[in-house]
């Protein structure tokens, strides 16, 4: 092949401003000012919403929810973060303590999906079945809390169930932000 | 899981090329310690979310891999379209031309005068006036048009 293939003539591309090729598109830079200062101020609302805790680990993150008999309430995240380790807070009520016992059933989406890594204090003893996990604690009288420290592996929406002997089941979802 | 850490290293990618090209260009050959700390602490923050805890060599590997890959593309798709081209680079701006300063372009681009007169002592200019045109490239350099050219 001729050494002529690789070449082409030099034309002059590059528009001028007067007499300089500069390659000036002020049409283009109004436009993408513009969108500098649309994504700022987009940037400036990601920020106070993560202030606020859209994205988890702040005040709109938090909830709190009771059984309608009272033998439970539950403090957790609503929103989490994946791989950041939170805490799911149970307080149990007069009701929920049976005969010096706690039996609480915590779902199968709370061990795995949200990465449950320990529970404190040690439960007696663990029960599996009925698509999760019964605890039992020793239990003397209120106020008495438990406390699972939570882990998630990856973004995803998860709805939970966690249930008291004796009292109704509190269901919750929790979403899980990358 | 592998697809996670994959997007994962594009997604951090893409989110740096961004912010590096609205965090605007500023003027000078070398960058200024003000900008090392910019560009240090972005890549320190970024790396910690790609990596997360997964520290294997093959994380590594493959995360290098997908930005290499993701970069190659990006680059082809600029040498193809002149758009996206400008989109990625930006364009050039006249700062200064025939003794009349760009007002808007240098309050954008947050250039003040001295940043010009900088680089016009550097081609050896003593005032500003010797210049013909200023043009902010698209590398953060000042380019110097000096007046005289108009004679010769």
């Amino acid at each position: 092949m001729s050494e002529e293939a690789f070449l082409s003539p030099v034309e002059d591309t590059v528009p001028k401003t007067g007499d300089v090729a500069v390659g000036e598109d002020l049409e283009f830079q109004r436009a993408w000012w513009r969108f500098e200062r649309g994504i700022w101020i987009f940037f400036l609302l990601l920020l106070i919403a993560d202030l606020l805790g859209l994205f988890g680990r702040g005040w709109l993150a938090k909830a709190k929810a009771v059984d309608q008999s009272q033998t439970l309430s539950l403090d957790y995240e609503r929103i989490e973060r994946a791989n950041t380790p939170s805490i799911m807070t149970l307080h149990f009520g007069r009701a929920a303590i049976q005969n010096g016992k706690v039996k609480v059933f915590v779902s199968e989406e709370i061990i795995k999906p949200l990465g449950a890594q320990r529970i404190s204090p040690q439960p007696e003893s663990s029960t599996i079945g009925d698509g999760g996990i019964t605890y039992t604690f020793a239990a003397t009288q209120p106020p008495a809390t438990a406390e699972i420290a939570l882990l998630p592996s990856f973004p995803g929406a998860h709805h939970f169930r966690i249930q008291v002997a004796g009292g109704q089941p509190i269901d919750g979802d929790v979403v899980v932000v990358p | 899981m592998a697809p996670f850490i994959i997007f994962r290293a594009i997604f951090g990618y893409l989110f740096l090329v961004l912010m590096v090209r609205i965090v605007g260009r500023r003027p000078g050959k070398q960058l200024t310690p003000f900008e090392f700390v910019l560009i240090f602490y972005l890549g320190g923050l970024t790396l910690t979310g790609m990596v997360g805890d997964e520290s294997s060599l093959t994380n590594a590997v493959c995360q290098i891999l997908a930005v290499g890959l993701c970069h190659y593309g990006l680059a082809w798709l600029r040498f193809r379209s002149t758009r996206i081209a400008k989109l990625l680079d930006g364009v050039p701006l006249i700062l200064l031309e025939h003794r009349q300063w760009r007002t808007n372009a240098l309050s954008h681009m947050r250039i003040q005068d001295d940043d010009v007169m900088d680089m016009a002592r550097d081609q050896g200019l003593r005032d500003l006036t010797k210049i013909k045109t200023a043009v902010l490239e698209t590398f953060g350099e000042i380019s110097i048009v000096p007046a005289d050219e108009e004679k010769s």
